[in-house]
């Protein structure tokens, strides 16, 4: 036995320790309390090999309508205006909807096969499907609520109820972060307003508060606080650190037991050091005119979710370990219950040019194999319309139709995961739940589902809950 | 080295259990070896015999069946990771030189049976122990030859309770007049006056709100309020202050208005008794839900779960699915808790359920909610921003008649124009009758999506549509005049129309329109808040006045579309000791057949013969003085909890509790007074005390960082700007300016973050703060106070940068410190001297020292720096 443990454990030791990202992580969730205060954010091991060290996930608020986007369904057509049979195995509101005289309403939209892999797409998504030879696709898959709300919450933290982890901090939680003077965990929100759920699907959940995520604002000073209050100089903030740090190193030297009042002590020099990394990090000056064009930030239309990629795509390169990017909020979201020939085109738009870029700029950087690039939403949408009192067509709520697409780190490119029936309302196959694609992301991460757990409320609980089945159909 | 039980809990135990206990635990357990329990483990299986050697890994049987050295390698087709497998070796090579085996101990058994009458031990130390907690904690390290921290000084003494009962540190003054009084019984005086304090109430209520999930919107789409849930919160704070038996508390908060009330008519219950009940209603709440089954046995297994943690420690969510896997709870026992809550009604979509509105038993506060109530009504119906709104809504009605007018030129006449012109009391085209008719078709088919329905309507339309066209094309019927049959309901959702491509109207008047809209939707929620509605559960009248209730099914993997077998609401056989459904109480003339369930289940808890209910609350209750509970995991006293560090301390304490008539005031007195609180937080032992790093054996004092809460109110307490008023409506402290965006749900959506009624109600404590669940406070959240969805028995302490920013840069620090500034140059005026005396005593309760006032003296210019210093400071932010 080593000498240091006989003398009482550290904090070093114990995160030093080979065993730490084993029985250390179930170790870590007890002794969270005492050790992690100190650090919580130190990079750790993967649990199992792979190459992505960060992700990105690009989350699509309200529904992205899968038949118009990346679902080809010509039998649509045929049966336009018409009611479409009875869905089977389906219960819940989509069984009811499905029962109601709703009239399919083929896409508005023309699809092609792009890439070597000859994946159809659709024509909204233009700049997207330059890249589909890239991007691994798990289709029908089913989530636990046909609400918003829930289907959110599922979809962002494994959980349809509030109250868990989300997947940002499971995932800072298994890895720590790479880069001490930004947090680990940063949510890019939409400029539209906040997102369902707010805090509570960034959030941490029952893990410790220095997991959860942190919301970017637009704009230089992008977190809330970062900056010094107007009339407060800088050399001025300057002597009250020192004068600050004077005064806590006495009172700390005349006391023992003081890890924690150490580890605040560094707090301060982290986040002084933020006030200028942060500003650094949302300053795009610094990048060329034909990155920032490809991005879309010369064009109103794609500025906003443009700029949120390119911040990813800088916050990775720096070591940010999640980086969550919202897309939609309020009434302005891919939510398409009426007049989806307007809304649907609109969205695509904005986000096409954005993505696109992202993936090529992440590859040419060499990033892409690092990088884990998920694309979700929090359900799919019905063939037909949906009866609302809206007047022109749209897409009702479907809990069985959802997308999801990944790219980058061990992600098999081109290779797609399950399919739907001819009218998209559900899988043709085997039923994928969304703990099926939670499971993937970690394990594309590194982390095993099993032991990436910490105890609350006598459960050891974990983001799959019961467990997913790891897609490794998707990969490579 | 940590002691034997707590590192086989904290990292054995968790391998052993994954990867072992699916074949080594229960009744099933492989070759008689189980790995559920350290004792267990160290019996070993009817193979090897003892599994482990203590101090010898590599001698161990456990480790040879890991490594492959023994055969079958274990687990069974599979290989343990090195570093588990190095994780176990340690501990059991820890085993030998552990001076204090046994620590971790006393696991479910013994805390699920009843708590032993143990009387203090004798200890080598008898002028040590004040009260008996001493005795037990003096025994214990005695036995481990630890010893105990001298007491602390009176100022660090001082600073440590008020913030522990009051949440705030003493004013100077305050202080200062403990420090003179030289009475042998100063410290008993001053404990006796914190306890008196209302502010009391308002601390160890924001302990008890983390407890109960203490929310007030909804979490989820729109995160919309779920009703006043103050009146529950002022209703805590109240009941703390006036130290109502913990029992009753209880009892109220499950069954309050279930009661028979003995003295009223009809035995109807106390209608105040709907405020406590509140409890069963706090958690998060899906309101765009149409699925009415699921809504329900979601909300049923919520507060089956929250009801089991919160009052028994016992973590029976698991059981939902199946069998608990670490505690005797089957499934069955799940579903049989839940029965007691089958009578509960929740208000519902239809607005059928009512909540009930109870009274404010205060008359002065029941007369400014009138005030309040009488204003806001004003303001919403006639106000000056109301009057505007219809003005521009009548102005946007006229366009929409013209632009609609415009739309229809040269189209032809479809059923849009129809039910325009049926919407008419005039019309000369249609009768009263067809226009009622088709009222009522249009209404059936909106409110189903029933066929036939949609057909008749569909087929009616078509007829008259008819009869449209002809007079349409022969000029009859004014038909023009169908526009004007547009009203300000068109108008508002034309505003609102994200789905429709045509906008009549400019982005300026739709702005306007948000804007006042959004204004008048402030006054709207205050006008809600103040009236006496709460936020509740209700019985379902049950027959003869209703229909029966639904019996309570067992189901499948807690699926609501599994139903299986029926069960009767029956207390846990953990427990109870059988699976016998509980006797209800019920009124005397069985008139009322749904009422008394939930009386049935809290008097079952809060009963002095429940082994739980009293444990779990001393235990929290000694959590929240020394920063962990005798059993470390508060709300789990299961095989999976950590078990009790002194189990018969617990024992003793819970005892006394009950004795003492359930007083919450009583057991702090005990625990505050006891000798054990009162040590340093430094020990000049701690050297030879190394085998207990963590102070689970209380050695000292553990110094601990405030709380989210105690900083901002300390901050504010310590500036002046407190503002004590107490109870009321939640309020909003501004939120910073870069989170403006994520004030307004949506563009078009409502106010997440309101402007307060009041400039100074922006300062008034922090459980006044309105819980948003979708958006707390960024330092208030910072500092690991987040909006509860679950029942959160302890917050974790965590220390990041995101803290520090907003101590430096948050306006909180930033505008106290310049009134403390501000207050202390009126105190003493300009002499910097005094000025950092003052600052000093202020904000940490003691004079600098010459050093000190040498350094801080140089801080460029100004006492504001200085306050800022100290507000930032570790010794502001811990107690010790």
């Amino acid at each position: 036995m080593p000498e240091s443990m006989k003398s009482g454990i550290t904090r070093r030791d114990l995160l030093g320790k080979a065993y730490l990202g084993l029985g250390g992580l179930a170790f870590l969730d007890v002794m969270a309390a005492e050790s992690l205060r100190s650090d919580p954010l130190r990079a750790r091991d993967q649990q199992l090999p792979a190459k992505a060290k960060s992700c990105i996930f690009l989350f699509m608020e309200g529904g992205v309508s899968q038949m118009d986007t990346f679902e080809y369904k010509p039998v649509l057509k045929q049966y336009a205006g018409q009611r479409m049979p009875q869905a089977a195995n389906t219960v819940g509101e989509i069984a009811t909807f499905s029962a109601a005289p709703n009239r399919v309403i083929p896409s508005y939209w023309e699809f092609a096969r792009h890439g070597e892999s000859g994946r159809w797409m659709s024509e909204l998504l233009p700049n997207l499907a330059g890249h589909v030879d890239d991007l691994a696709f798990i289709h029908g898959v089913k989530v636990d609520n046909n609400n918003h709300g829930p289907a959110v919450y599922h979809a962002l933290t494994g959980n349809q109820l509030p109250g868990s982890a989300s997947v940002g901090a499971w995932i800072t939680y298994g890895l720590g972060s790479e880069n001490n003077d930004l947090p680990g965990y940063i949510v890019l929100g939409d400029h539209r307003g906040s997102t369902i759920g707010g805090a509570g699907v960034w959030g941490a959940g029952y893990l410790p508060a220095a997991y959860q995520g942190t919301i970017f604002r637009a704009g230089s000073t992008p977190i809330v606080d970062l900056r010094r209050r107007s009339g407060i100089s800088a050399g001025q903030q300057q002597a009250e650190m020192d004068a600050l740090r004077w005064f806590n190193r006495r009172h700390a030297d005349s006391r023992t037991d003081t890890s924690e009042l150490e580890a605040r002590i560094a707090s301060y020099e982290l986040a002084f050091r933020m006030q200028s990394e942060a500003p650094e990090l949302v300053d795009l000056s610094g990048e060329t005119e034909a990155t920032r064009t490809s991005y879309g930030l010369d064009d109103p239309v794609t500025e906003p979710f443009g700029r949120r990629c390119l911040l990813a795509r800088r916050m990775v390169e720096r070591g940010v370990r999640f980086v969550k990017v919202l897309h939609g909020a309020g009434t302005d979201r891919w939510d398409d219950h009426g007049n989806i020939e307007e809304r649907l085109p609109k969205h695509c738009r904005e986000v096409d040019r954005p993505v696109a870029a992202l993936l090529a700029d992440l590859k040419s950087r060499g990033l892409l194999d690092e990088t884990l690039v998920v694309w979700a939403s929090e359900m799919g949408r019905t063939p037909f319309d949906n009866n609302l009192v809206t007047p022109t067509p749209g897409r009702d709520h479907n809990q069985y139709g959802l997308v999801v697409w990944m790219a980058g780190g061990d992600v098999q490119g081109g290779e797609s995961f399950g399919e739907t029936d001819e009218f998209s309302v559900r899988a043709a196959g085997d039923e994928i739940p969304l703990r099926d694609v939670h499971a993937t992301i970690l394990r594309l991460m590194g982390l095993d589902q099993d032991r990436l757990t910490y105890l609350h409320e006598g459960r050891y609980k974990r983001l799959t809950d019961i467990g997913g089945r790891v897609i490794d159909e998707i990969l490579a | 080295m940590p002691v034997v039980g707590a590192t086989f809990a904290d990292d054995v135990a968790p391998i052993l259990r994954r990867s072992c206990a699916q074949c080594h635990s229960g009744a099933d357990r492989a070759s008689g070896f189980s790995v559920e329990t350290v004792e267990s483990v160290l019996r070993g299986g009817a193979r090897r015999g003892p599994a482990v050697i203590a101090g010898h890994p590599e001698q161990s049987p456990l480790i040879q069946v890991l490594l492959g050295r023994a055969e079958p390698r274990m687990p069974l087709g599979g290989v343990l990771p090195e570093g588990e497998i190095h994780a176990i070796s340690e501990w059991i090579a820890s085993l030998e030189h552990s001076a204090v085996a046994g620590l971790g101990g006393q696991r479910t058994a013994d805390l699920l049976g009843p708590p032993q009458r143990s009387v203090a031990p004798a200890v080598a130390d008898g002028d040590w122990p004040a009260n008996p907690i001493d005795a037990f904690v003096l025994a214990r390290l005695e036995a481990e030859n630890v010893s105990p921290a001298p007491p602390a000084d009176s100022r660090t003494l001082a600073r440590r309770v008020h913030l522990d009962l009051v949440g705030v540190p003493p004013t100077p003054d305050a202080l200062g007049r403990f420090l003179e009084d030289d009475a042998p019984d100063a410290y008993e005086r001053l404990v006796e006056r914190l306890l008196a304090d209302p502010r009391y109430g308002e601390r160890w209520g924001r302990h008890w709100l983390d407890l109960v999930r203490y929310g007030e919107t909804s979490g989820l789409e729109g995160d919309g309020a779920i009703g006043n849930a103050w009146r529950y919160r002022d209703w805590v704070v109240t009941a703390l202050n006036g130290d109502m038996p913990y029992d009753r508390f209880v009892l109220l908060q499950i069954a309050g208005a279930d009661e028979h009330s003995k003295t009223r008519n009809n035995y109807a219950p106390d209608p105040q008794g709907y405020i406590p009940a509140g409890f069963l209603r706090l958690a998060p709440w899906d309101r765009s839900n149409l699925v009415a089954a699921e809504v329900r046995q979601n909300y049923l297994n919520e507060v089956t779960t929250a009801t089991s943690s919160v009052f028994l420690g016992l973590t029976v969510g698991c059981a939902r699915c199946h069998d608990h896997k670490y505690d005797p709870i089957p499934t069955q026992d799940f579903y049989r808790f839940q029965a007691f809550f089958s009578a509960v009604q929740t208000e519902d979509r239809q607005g059928a359920v009512k909540r009930p509105e109870v009274p404010y038993d205060h008359p002065a506060f029941e007369r400014l909610a009138e005030t309040k109530i009488a204003q806001y009504k004003k303001r919403v119906e006639d106000g000056p921003e109301k009057r505007e709104l219809e003005d521009l809504e009548e102005a946007l009605r006229q366009r929409l008649i013209e632009v609609r007018k415009r739309e229809a030129e040269g189209r032809g006449l479809t059923e849009k124009d129809l039910r325009l012109e049926l919407r008419r009391d005039d019309s000369l085209l249609f009768s009263g009758s067809e226009r009622r008719l088709h009222r009522r078709l249009l209404d059936a088919a909106g409110r189903t999506n029933d066929p036939e329905e949609q057909e008749a309507l569909k087929a009616y339309e078509a007829r008259l549509l008819v009869r449209l066209k002809r007079a349409h094309e022969l000029g009859e019927g004014d038909l023009d005049r169908r526009f004007e049959a547009l009203t300000v309901n068109d108008v508002r959702a034309a505003v609102r129309a994200s789905y429709s491509a045509d906008r009549p109207f400019s982005q300026e008047e739709i702005d306007r329109h948000v804007e006042l809209t959004g204004t008048l939707d402030v006054f709207r929620r205050r006008l809600a808040r103040w009236e006496p509605v709460v936020l509740t559960v209700r019985n379902a009248p049950g027959p003869p006045s209703g229909p029966p209730l639904p019996p309570v099914r067992v189901l499948r993997s807690g699926d609501y579309r599994q139903p299986g077998k029926v069960v009767k609401a029956g207390f846990p056989s953990a427990i109870g000791g059988h699976s016998e459904p509980a006797e209800m109480f019920t009124d005397r003339y069985r008139q009322f057949p749904t009422r008394g369930r939930r009386f049935t289940l809290a008097r079952w808890i809060a009963s002095d013969d429940n082994p739980l209910t009293a444990r779990v609350m001393v235990n929290r209750l000694w959590q929240h003085h020394f920063g962990r509970g005798v059993v470390e995991t508060a709300s789990n006293f299961g095989k999976n909890g950590s078990g009790a560090t002194h189990p018969r301390l617990l024992d003793w304490l819970a005892v006394t509790f009950m004795e003492r008539r359930w007083s919450i005031k009583d057991m702090h007195r005990i625990i505050v007074l006891s000798r054990t609180y009162r040590q340093s937080a430094e020990n000049p032992g701690a050297a030879r005390n190394a085998a207990d790093p963590a102070n689970r054996l209380l050695w000292k004092f553990q110094r601990r960082r405030l709380d989210a809460e105690a900083i901002r109110d300390g901050i504010l307490h310590a500036s002046g700007g407190l503002n004590p008023e107490m109870g009321g409506p939640s309020m909003f402290p501004p939120l910073p300016e870069d989170l403006a965006d994520f004030a307004r749900y949506g563009r078009t959506g409502g106010l997440m973050w309101e402007p307060n009624e009041r400039e100074e109600d922006a300062r008034r404590r922090s459980i006044y703060i309105f819980q948003r669940r979708s958006l707390p406070l960024p330092m208030m959240a910072a500092f690991d106070a987040p909006v509860f969805s679950e029942s959160c028995e302890r917050r974790s302490l965590t220390t990041t940068p995101l803290q520090a920013l907003s101590m430096m840069n948050g306006s909180l620090v930033h505008e106290e410190a310049q009134r403390l500034a501000a207050r202390i140059r009126l105190l003493v005026g300009n002499d910097p001297v005094l000025q950092i005396e003052t600052a000093f005593e202020t904000v940490l309760g003691r004079p600098p020292d010459s050093d000190e006032a040498r350094r801080l003296s140089r801080l460029e210019g100004s006492l504001e720096a200085l306050c800022r210093v100290l507000f930032n400071s570790n010794e502001f932010l811990h107690v010790e």
